[in-house]
């Protein structure tokens, strides 16, 4: 196990050693701005990099758990041929924020629990992740820090602070140490304050501007099974399109389909797996035409309780930090996790 | 070699058994194969996809086993186009199996409802290869029709065996069908069981199990002694994929076979 370090760096010689990585050919991925969006992508120069608002719209979990990817690759020729395809190259996750780098954090659990899932595996230990310290709220859908997680768990190698000419920056791997070493300092008092003070500023602007979480959050897995036949679930279902957006920007969500693509040969194909989502109508269908969770309420209530409830209790974190993004990207205004455990809580103390 | 990597494996015989289902007999290149009765395996039509099929001969630790398959989706359809001699792929044995040891010396009460038959096939003949073991055995069989009974030579067996008692019912009768006409609840209370030393396995379509379980429940059936197996989608066996989870749990990890008083206050189960 790691100790968990802390330097300081300056920020020209931070950029200087992005730079470096990306003159090396290995590959850097950070939030960069287009029109009034943001989203990850491959970057050619630091100055690209998007430190603060807005957030991207998809996560960066693509980078490791891309959104279609091959498994397997087959030839028929009189007999079958068949090679797992398990591509990965040395990466850097540039400008992650806390609760994206949670996201990760609890994927890596889940992928590399029993029946390890090699293809997340091997991109995942490749993979350099330097997170970015939120300053303030990157929308009003978000709600972070009710969700603990305005400070990342774990899963970073370096997480950086803005404390105005240089990075405060929290080590958490042997990787990210030495990336730093020839850079960086370690912290004086006058740092440590200096950080200190912004860490306040910061937790009182997140206090005072996002929404809040009415029940208490390790008390979120009791109030969704006992309100598993809460009203609020068939209400807002009623009004759900059924269109997957919100497992689409989630960070945590993970499920995904399997399928197969022939080439135009009809000898040579290949397997590979897309994302899927739970909220979609058929996600539970079986061959015979049974659709398990038909009802849309129902399938709200799946998609809240595996992130609150099942997962939750499983790991001992919640399966939503708090991005806020299922809340953005829903047409109907029905998803978002902390709007329905608030008004799930109000309904059951009626 | 990746967990999505399947073995190859050739059909070695392929039997019809209705209009819409077929047996086929597959043979791995692996020197040992191992199962459980009510364990499935993924199977690979290259070009086409997977599909999780229970397997339904009984274990036998060759590389060799059978599987029924109704023909019913894109992977399922294209299998019953294969012939003797082709080759699939084959991923498992997943899931959560019956293990003999919670059956022996205890009467057993055999339930299928239709394609039901196939997997619980599987542990009918583990009992009935080790008849000795074990108590009485019931087997209650109900199909829609009389054209889609399964495994009719095996059940014409099971009919003349005097160790066992055999009981089959259609939903719909035709002219020449003489036994019973009624669901499968009807055969129920045509056997005689003593719910302490009795132990249930259920297999069947979804909507079987609630009225078959209440009529067990009726007649004084303790939960734990009940053991269903479930039908979920499967993508990819190994609890990650999403699609097979009813609530806390995953159909193809947890399950497929679970014994009652596990999941009756899961609500998406049963």
């Amino acid at each position: 196990m790691f100790g968990k370090k802390t330097l300081v760096v300056g920020r020209p010689a931070f950029f200087d050693a992005v730079a470096n990585i990306i003159e090396s050919g290995t590959e850097v991925f950070a939030p960069v701005r287009y029109e009034d969006q943001a989203n990850f992508r491959r970057i050619n120069s630091v100055g690209e990099v998007l430190w603060g608002k807005p957030q991207t719209v998809i996560p960066p979990k693509f980078i490791i758990f891309p959104q279609s990817e091959t498994l397997i690759r087959y030839e028929m020729n009189g007999g079958i041929n068949v090679s797992s395809t398990l591509d990965s190259k040395p990466a850097v996750l540039l400008g992650v924020h806390p609760c994206d780098i949670n996201a990760i954090f609890l994927l890596d659990m889940v992928f590399s629990e029993k029946n390890v899932d090699e293809y997340y595996m091997s991109r995942r230990k490749n993979l350099i992740i330097i997170g970015a310290d939120c300053l303030e709220p990157c929308s009003d859908e978000s709600f972070c820090l009710r969700k603990d997680s305005l400070t990342p768990w774990g899963g970073y190698d370096i997480f950086l602070t803005d404390i105005g000419d240089r990075f405060y920056a929290e080590v958490g791997t042997k990787r990210g140490e030495e990336l730093l070493s020839k850079i960086a300092s370690k912290p004086s008092g006058d740092d440590k304050k200096k950080l200190k003070k912004i860490r306040e500023k910061r937790d009182r602007l997140f206090n005072r501007s996002q929404k809040k979480l009415k029940p208490s959050l390790r008390d979120l897995p009791r109030l969704l099974r006992e309100n598993y036949n809460s009203e609020v679930w068939g209400k807002r279902g009623e009004k759900c399109l059924s269109c997957g957006s919100c497992n689409m920007v989630c960070p945590t969500c993970y499920c995904f389909d399997v399928r197969d693509c022939l080439d135009l040969d009809l000898r040579r194909g290949e397997r590979l797996r897309a994302w899927d989502g739970c909220m979609l109508t058929d996600f539970t269908r079986v061959a015979s035409g049974e659709i398990f969770r038909e009802e849309r309420g129902a399938r709200l209530r799946h998609r809240t309780s595996r992130k609150d409830l099942y997962l939750f209790e499983k790991w001992g974190k919640p399966f939503c930090t708090g991005c806020g993004r299922c809340g953005i990207a829903c047409l109907t205004k029905i998803v978002s996790p902390i709007e329905i455990e608030n008004e799930i809580y109000e309904v059951s103390k009626r | 070699m990746t967990a999505y990597e399947p073995e190859i494996a050739r059909i070695t015989g392929i039997e019809e058994l209705t209009g819409t289902e077929k047996l086929f007999k597959i043979e791995l290149s692996r020197d040992r194969f191992d199962h459980l009765p009510g364990q499935f395996v993924e199977v690979s039509v290259f070009g086409v996809g997977e599909a999780p099929i229970s397997i339904s001969s009984p274990p036998t630790g060759e590389p060799r086993f059978e599987l029924c398959v109704r023909a019913i989706g894109n992977v399922t359809n294209a299998l019953h186009r294969k012939k003797p001699g082709d080759l699939i792929g084959i991923r498992g044995p997943f899931g959560r199996g019956f293990e003999l040891k919670d059956f022996r010396g205890k009467d057993i009460l055999f339930i299928a409802g239709g394609l039901g038959l196939a997997p619980l096939r599987s542990l009918i003949w583990s009992v009935l290869n080790s008849r000795k073991q074990f108590g009485e055995v019931f087997i209650l069989y109900g199909a829609r029709r009389p054209q889609e009974l399964l495994f009719k030579n095996e059940l014409r067996m099971w009919e003349e065996r005097k160790d066992l008692r055999y009981l089959v019912t259609v939903d719909v009768g035709d002219e020449s069908w003489k036994g019973n006409v009624g669901v499968i609840t009807t055969l129920i209370p045509q056997v005689e069981f003593n719910p302490r030393r009795t132990r249930v396995v259920i297999v069947g379509p979804p909507v079987m199990y609630r009225f078959v379980i209440k009529s067990l429940k009726e007649r004084g059936m303790p939960d734990e002694n009940i053991w269903v197996s479930l039908e979920r989608k499967m993508k990819c066996g190994l609890g990650k994929c999403g699609h097979c989870q009813m609530n806390h749990l995953y159909v193809c990890q947890d399950g497929p076979v679970f014994r009652y008083d596990e999941i009756k206050d899961v609500p998406e189960a049963i």
